[in-house]
């Protein structure tokens, strides 16, 4: 059975109420996965709390963090800083040399785009070519479809439409997330699919940007957070520990 | 039941909407679910519509399809506090 995954739920941190509403809710909808974004500098208890809330609704718990850079060297920076504590690293890319840095580097899980903003949807051909080779994804929120209205949202779809056509030229993959900042703006896997349909994304497309694409991201960076991993390919089998009586043994 | 002619119309427009063949079959407002028909072939373009639903008269809403199928019988065989 396929596993759905929702990246980017966005319940306020500080309310935990409201978390373990949306949490509860994004169980309910059908979902197995679920990621976060928490602060950067976020503490021990506060991740503790949210992975129990998790558990407690049998979902599994991914950590996650929206960089929002203003230069490329300080997305250089936070990237040393924060990619061995997250599972997942989304770049909010608000300038062009900020999108062509995050396209190119292989830390950078996830590329994102203002919805509102089209002039800095710095996607281009470019830029599908650079994160294809890095294994980046494009993520598309799906709340600003609902809460847009009229010309705004005609353009985002409009926009949609034609970057969706850039990652099928480059073979990029694309994750499709809620976003979602309350209850109100959560839909299950299977209305993100259809909802897909309005920037021409075909049902068999859209499953797997609910489900393998993200769940893929995860399970690579899962093993690669893992202490046993070493390089691609390469991981430890068994550690050679110290025998104390052959310590005995010698003079 | 406006609100779902509404979304359809606004995001399919009138010729989306004649293919989409809605009826409301069944509405319960205490346990706040609906039972809706409408073409086989517009399932897809129904659901979309229904998801992009936010709000109802400026109160904010959600409405989740909670299990679709080809016959009445079966859908409420299906199960019965869910079938909607």
């Amino acid at each position: 059975m396929r596993k759905f995954v929702d990246l980017h739920l966005c319940p306020s941190v500080q309310d935990l109420d409201q978390a373990t509403r949306m949490i509860t809710k994004c169980s309910e909808l059908g979902y197995g996965v679920v990621g976060i974004p928490l602060p950067p500098n976020v503490g021990q208890e506060k991740f503790r709390q949210l992975q129990d809330i998790c558990n407690s609704v049998k979902l599994d718990f991914v950590t996650r963090v929206d960089l929002f850079p203003k230069t490329p060297s300080e997305l250089l920076y936070d990237l040393r800083r924060l990619r061995r504590k997250f599972e997942v690293i989304s770049v909010a890319c608000a300038s062009k040399p900020v999108a062509r840095q995050a396209a190119k580097d292989r830390r950078v899980d996830l590329l994102s785009f203002s919805a509102t903003d089209l002039r800095r949807r710095f996607f281009d051909y470019a830029e599908a070519e650079l994160s294809s080779k890095a294994l980046s994804s494009l993520e598309i929120d799906v709340a600003p479809l609902l809460s847009l209205t009229g010309v705004a949202r005609i353009r985002l779809l409009s926009r949609l439409r034609k970057e969706l056509a850039i990652t099928k030229r480059f073979n990029m993959p694309v994750t499709v997330s809620s976003g979602a900042t309350n209850e109100y703006l959560m839909r299950s896997p299977h209305d993100y699919a259809a909802l897909t349909a309005l920037f021409d994304m075909p049902l068999s497309s859209a499953l797997p940007c609910l489900s393998e694409n993200p769940f893929g991201i995860v399970k690579r960076n899962r093993e690669k957070l893992s202490p046993n991993y070493v390089a691609p390919g390469v991981r430890v089998v068994r550690r050679k520990t110290l025998v104390s009586s052959r310590k005995k043994t010698i003079p | 039941m406006d609100a779902v002619w509404d979304a359809v119309l606004q995001l399919f427009g009138e010729y989306g909407a004649s293919q989409a063949n809605l009826t409301l079959i069944q509405y319960d407002p205490q346990k706040g679910y609906a039972v809706v028909r409408c073409s086989n072939k517009a399932l897809e373009m129904v659901r979309a519509s229904i998801a992009s639903i936010t709000k109802i008269d400026e109160k904010p809403v959600a409405i989740h399809v909670l299990r679709v199928s080809g016959t009445l019988k079966s859908l409420r065989r299906g199960g019965s506090a869910k079938t909607g």
